[in-house]
Parts: C-alpha cells; sequence; structure tokens
C-alpha cells in the first residue's frame, strides 16, 4: 500500500483521510472511493478503485486501531514509522495534521451505528420511463421504474447499485416498504 | 433456409406490432398457397401476445430486481452499549443482472442493506414520490 500512496498528490491523500476520520466519526455515512478516484484520474495521476479502496481500508484500520488504543499524535507517528515500508514524507504530514484536528473525537463517539455487519443504505435515486421502441419491437410503449441504491458497505465505502422494475413489481416493493414501516413503529 | 424465413417473418410481425389478420396475410407474396397462408397466419396471431411479452422482457435494460426480504430487528445491545433497544430493518435484494449479457446463465447477486427509521422514511417519500408520477401519467 505504501507505493500506491505515493502516488496519490499530496491534496488528494488529505481528502481521503478526512472522509475516513469523519466516516469514523459517523459524521458522513461512507467514503466515496468511487467519485474521488474519478477526480484524482481526472487529474492525470494513474490509480485505480481497487487500490485506492485498499487505502482507504488501510488507514481507516490505522485510524480506528489508533482511537482504541488512545494513541497521541506523537505515538502515532512512531508506529507508522516503524512499519515495514516508510510511507512518503508528504503522506505522513497528512496523516499528522488529520490526527491532531480529529483523531481524539474518533474515541468519543460510540453509539448504536458501530456495528455494521451490512451495507448501510444511504439514499435513493429513483426514475419512471417508459421504453418507446427497441430493435425487437417498434411501438412497445412499456413503462418501468429504474432505482439507484446509494449504500455504505461495512468498510465505509460508498458504491451505487442501480436495477430496473415492473410496475407491479414497483406497486409490491412500496407496499413492502410500507409494511416494514408500520412493523418499525410498531416494534 | 426455411427456419430463417419464418424467423423473419414472425420478427417483423412483432417489430411491426401487428394484430389483424389482414395486415399479416398480406405480407405474403400473391401466388402464396392459400391454406398455407392462412394456416400460418392463425398460428402467427395466436402466439404474438405471448411473442410481444417475451420481447418486452428481454429488451436491453439495467439489471432487474428479481426478490425482495426483509426483516425487522431490535438490537439489544453490543461490545460498546450494554443496553439498547434500537429497531432497526434488514433488507435483502435480489437484482439479476442484463438477462441479454448473460445468456443462459444470468448473474443473480444479493443486496444486503441495513435501514433505520430515517432512512426507512427517505425510501417510503421517494417510492410515494413515484406512485403519484404513475397515477398522473396514468390519468393522462
Amino acid at each position: 500500500a505504501a507505493d500506491k500512496i505515493r502516488l496519490i498528490p499530496q491534496d488528494f491523500f488529505a481528502e481521503l483521510c478526512e472522509q475516513i476520520i469523519q466516516h469514523l466519526n459517523h459524521k458522513i455515512p461512507g467514503v466515496n472511493t468511487a467519485e474521488l478516484c474519478q477526480r484524482i484520474q481526472t487529474s492525470g495521476v494513474d490509480v485505480n478503485i481497487g487500490d485506492l479502496a485498499k487505502i482507504a481500508n488501510t488507514l481507516s484500520f490505522l485510524f480506528s486501531t489508533a482511537a482504541r488504543n488512545n494513541l497521541s499524535t506523537e505515538e502515532l507517528i512512531t508506529t507508522l514509522g516503524s512499519g515495514v515500508s516508510p510511507l512518503p514524507k508528504h503522506a505522513v504530514q497528512v496523516i499528522r495534521h488529520v490526527w491532531n484536528e480529529q483523531g481524539k473525537a474518533i474515541a468519543a463517539s460510540e453509539d448504536a451505528g458501530n456495528m455494521a455487519t451490512v451495507g448501510q443504505f444511504v439514499d435513493m435515486k429513483w426514475k419512471l420511463g417508459v421504453a418507446m421502441s427497441s430493435d425487437t419491437c417498434r411501438s412497445l410503449k412499456y413503462p418501468y421504474v429504474t432505482v439507484t441504491l446509494t449504500v455504505a458497505d461495512p468498510s465505509g465505502q460508498i458504491t451505487d447499485k442501480s436495477f430496473e422494475m415492473t410496475i407491479p413489481q414497483f406497486k409490491n416493493f412500496f407496499r413492502q416498504f410500507k409494511e416494514m414501516a408500520s412493523v418499525l413503529e410498531t416494534v | 433456409q426455411l427456419v430463417s424465413a419464418l424467423h423473419n417473418l414472425t420478427r417483423h410481425v412483432v417489430y411491426r406490432g401487428l394484430t389483424r389478420a389482414e395486415d399479416i396475410l398480406c405480407l405474403f407474396p400473391e401466388k402464396f398457397h392459400q391454406n398455407l397462408k392462412n394456416l400460418l397466419t392463425k398460428i402467427i396471431l395466436e402466439n404474438i401476445s405471448a411473442w410481444r411479452n417475451e420481447a418486452q422482457a428481454n429488451q436491453i435494460s439495467l439489471p432487474r430486481l428479481v426478490d425482495m426480504d426483509w426483516r425487522v430487528d431490535i438490537k439489544t445491545s453490543s461490545d460498546s452499549i450494554a443496553r439498547m433497544a434500537v429497531p432497526t430493518c434488514l433488507l435483502q435484494l435480489k437484482i439479476q443482472e442484463d438477462a441479454a449479457l448473460c445468456g443462459n446463465n444470468p448473474v443473480v447477486s444479493a443486496l444486503t442493506v441495513e435501514l433505520s427509521k430515517e432512512t426507512l422514511d427517505t425510501m417510503l417519500e421517494g417510492l410515494g414520490r413515484i406512485r403519484d408520477q404513475l397515477s398522473a401519467v396514468a390519468n393522462k
């Protein structure tokens, strides 16, 4: 991971660390790796999303372990230095700064949201469309609903999942959710 | 050649959405055998709606929802909090990738998501809006 970190420009690395700390503080639901990766690539740096995800995971683990052990900034930096492959100077600088500012806050925030064993729902976007025509049928007029769910997986990475539903499926979908809501009320 | 010709004929009928016998009959050339023409038209008419439904189902699309399961739990304790009573909802969606891309082995992936009361309400609000749009479109 250390070599890949070397590739990431300092300001993007800082942004990544910020997002990770905010996620650990439960301020944001997850780290938007896909979006960050795209911006890094647009700036001309060749880094793929798998590598970025691994780096994010490593940093997340680093910060949460440090929080659990109540490490001070100096202790954290010393531990980093004693690792197998040394991190580039700019990365250490960013970590030092971020930990100084927000590291203490992580240890203090404990709440029910801490046990994420499955993905956490973040947002839903939808679209109602009518397929007018296709290569098999000139006049289709087939209505459908497209939904994009934004989900933060247990490690904190945010991904989107899109799918389509027919209208009867959508009606069933809606009905199930209303039922879930009423059960949640009464429980 | 025969199979290919029949295939073309049926595809043409489905594509154009022909539903009347006359429309199909006039597709055949003039000297075509009368009884065979009528028989073919009859068979095509019988199958046309099934074929059309299949065409609709197999068109290019985003992955499709095939199943959904849900469960409501109450979180009573954890390693960080000894006692609590937080209701939470677990939802599992089974999503099948585009049938056209997978051929005979459709790939079904499961997406498991946890929803709190707030997020569930957000979902419901969004779904309600879709429902309103649907009724508005249906009434036009």
